[in-house]
């Protein structure tokens, strides 16, 4: 089981006498197998936490500690290939390739990490079947509501099982209704897979169901 | 690889009008080749016929000059006498004739003497033996004259025996049919409406063909004869027509050459742009640059060479369907590489927007950058 360590991170975004310090100095620890919330006001930095602990961003200082791997460490390809093997992603929009059907999302993530997508269509088929699209395999993401959507996303997320499932904003754009099931569904998936589940939100139904929280 | 499939696949009606716009332009660079081998064929297959590496025309021809252009035998004589040089004379006069079967036709009358390297022999038919004898190419046949016809040339009343046919030649357009000289200086120097002159026809040419061994001295021919000697390839230009339908036919073909990956470059352009968040998406999903780069690289060769093959398959169609009507000639060779140029250069349009696939932030999936 892996868990991920923040230590001293900072981070300043912008170019010039325009570079701004986004983040001084933090400190996190998320567990495996927990839903964590990373919580704080707008501007406060948690898109940009997301970013450096997804291995997107490069702090400008700090250790991020996925295991033992301090992704800070690592050049663009040595990161780009952490993300496609070890973290699963789900946005706040902008989740799903145009045009792909359900499955074909699934089978495209598997493509990117060097997987025999081809192979795989039973077993995406599975995922997203337990996230409660087992009708939709043949559906295109604009054939999807705001829910199903982000459901793909989550089922896609976790299709290569990773280490570190970083969420932004998951219940933004979905009813109350939706946002409790899919909460009460990324906190189960978590636990399952036992993977370190971070999640950037302002929803207390999220909150509310996490078991740890960040704030900025 | 997958992944660009499936993009191709999920986009499918996008990629097949850019392919079928690959088409049209593959297609046109296709005919527009076609016409242009078969213009220059029509203008100067007569003249690549001729097993001569030179031909001397007088000094004061600078352009024209096989209608220009007048060499008198004792030069021919001088060339003939020359070390390392064959020599033999050749008229070139356009003009028409009418059968005794009524059968009109534009006749290029090539002037050769028979048993020279210039006679061209014959597939049907007796070969060129004397005077008033007419060997004409195989277009003159598909044009209705036929061995053992008589033809007789408009105005000054020179008649004219098919004796064979050979293969196909002609010159400026005009079918070729080939005379001894001195039934070409008979064409050439009468007056129409004016009987012969008493003293006889001029012992002119508008050149003399030269067969010239390596290290011949073709220069000091020059001096001493006063002759100016070209290249053969080099004396197409002084056919009717020839430089002007190549240049023209030449400057369509380039700028369709311009056009192939302006359109793509366009097409891939925007494409790419549309496709902004979904690049980012997949950079931040791990897709590495070279992998992105890969995939379009892939799509764009997909439509690339679609087009390209069906392009050529449609510049041929129209090839087959024109037939001999028109002058329109697309070897396999030289399909295989205007269709290797168009696509080339395609891709070369497709690789402009390379820069910006490589580009793509997968930091905008957050909003953080922003």
């Amino acid at each position: 089981m892996t868990s991920l360590t923040l230590h001293q991170v900072s981070v300043s975004l912008g170019h010039g006498d325009a570079r701004t310090p986004v983040l001084r100095g933090v400190d996190a620890t998320c567990r495996p197998g927990v839903l964590t919330a990373l919580v704080g006001p707008s501007g406060s930095g948690k898109s940009t936490l997301l970013a450096v602990a997804g291995a997107l961003l490069r702090p400008d200082g700090g250790q991020v500690l996925l295991g033992d791997s301090d992704l800070a460490s690592l050049n663009d390809g040595e990161r780009a290939k952490v993300r496609r093997e070890r973290i699963g992603y789900m946005f706040q929009s902008g989740n799903l390739l145009g045009g792909l059907t359900t499955v074909e999302q699934l089978l495209a993530a598997a493509s990117i990490a060097g997987r025999p997508a081809r192979r795989l269509r039973a077993a995406a088929e599975t995922a997203l079947d337990e996230v409660g699209l087992g009708h939709r395999l043949r559906h295109r993401a604009d054939q999807l509501s705001g829910g199903e959507r982000q459901r793909v996303a989550l089922a896609r997320a976790l299709f290569l099982e990773p280490d570190l499932l970083l969420i932004d904003e998951p219940t933004a754009a979905v009813d109350r209704e939706q946002a409790g099931t899919l909460t009460e569904l990324i906190a189960h998936k978590a636990r399952e897979r036992g993977c370190v589940a971070l999640v950037a939100t302002h929803d207390p139904v999220v909150v509310d169901a996490a078991e740890a929280t960040v704030s900025m | 690889m997958y992944l660009a499939l499936l993009e191709l696949k999920a986009a499918r009606g996008r990629f097949l009008l850019m392919g079928c716009v690959v088409l049209l332009v593959a297609a046109l660079v296709g005919i527009v080749s076609g016409f242009t081998t078969g213009l220059g064929d029509d203008t100067v297959s007569a003249l690549r016929r001729l097993p001569a590496t030179h031909l001397a025309f007088s000094p004061d021809a600078k352009s024209d000059q096989f209608a220009r252009s007048l060499v008198p035998a004792e030069t021919l004589a001088g060339w003939q006498q020359r070390p390392g040089v064959q020599a033999t004379p050749l008229g070139v006069t356009i003009t028409r004739g009418t059968t005794d079967r009524h059968a009109e036709v534009d006749l290029a009358a090539f002037g050769v003497e028979p048993g020279s390297f210039l006679d061209p022999g014959v597939e049907d038919g007796q070969r060129l033996g004397g005077d008033g004898q007419l060997v004409i190419s195989r277009k003159l046949a598909e044009e209705g004259v036929a061995i053992g016809d008589t033809l007789t040339v408009d105005r000054l009343g020179i008649a004219l025996k098919v004796t064979g046919i050979t293969g196909r030649a002609s010159y400026g357009h005009v079918p070729a049919g080939y005379v001894t000289t001195g039934t070409w200086q008979a064409i050439r120097f009468t007056t129409p409406g004016a009987s012969a002159p008493a003293a006889g026809l001029p012992q002119q040419y508008s050149a003399i063909a030269l067969r010239a061994a390596s290290g011949a001295d073709l220069a000091a021919g020059d001096r001493e004869l006063g002759t100016r000697t070209v290249a053969t390839t080099d004396a197409y230009a002084a056919a009717p027509g020839y430089t002007g339908e190549r240049v023209t036919m030449t400057s369509i073909q380039f700028f369709l050459y311009l056009i192939a990956p302006l359109v793509v470059g366009a097409f891939f352009g925007v494409w790419t742009v549309q496709r902004q968040p979904e690049l980012a998406l997949l950079r931040a999903m791990g897709a590495s640059r070279r992998r992105l780069l890969g995939h379009t690289l892939v799509q764009a060769a997909a439509v690339v060479l679609g087009g390209t093959l069906a392009g050529a398959a449609l510049a041929s169609a129209v090839g087959l369907l024109v037939g001999t009507e028109v002058p329109f000639s697309l070897p396999g060779l030289a399909l295989t590489a205007t269709m290797a140029t168009v696509a080339l250069a395609a891709l070369a349009g497709a690789a402009l927007t390379l820069r910006r696939v490589a580009t793509a932030d997968p930091m905008t999936m957050l909003g953080a950058g922003r």
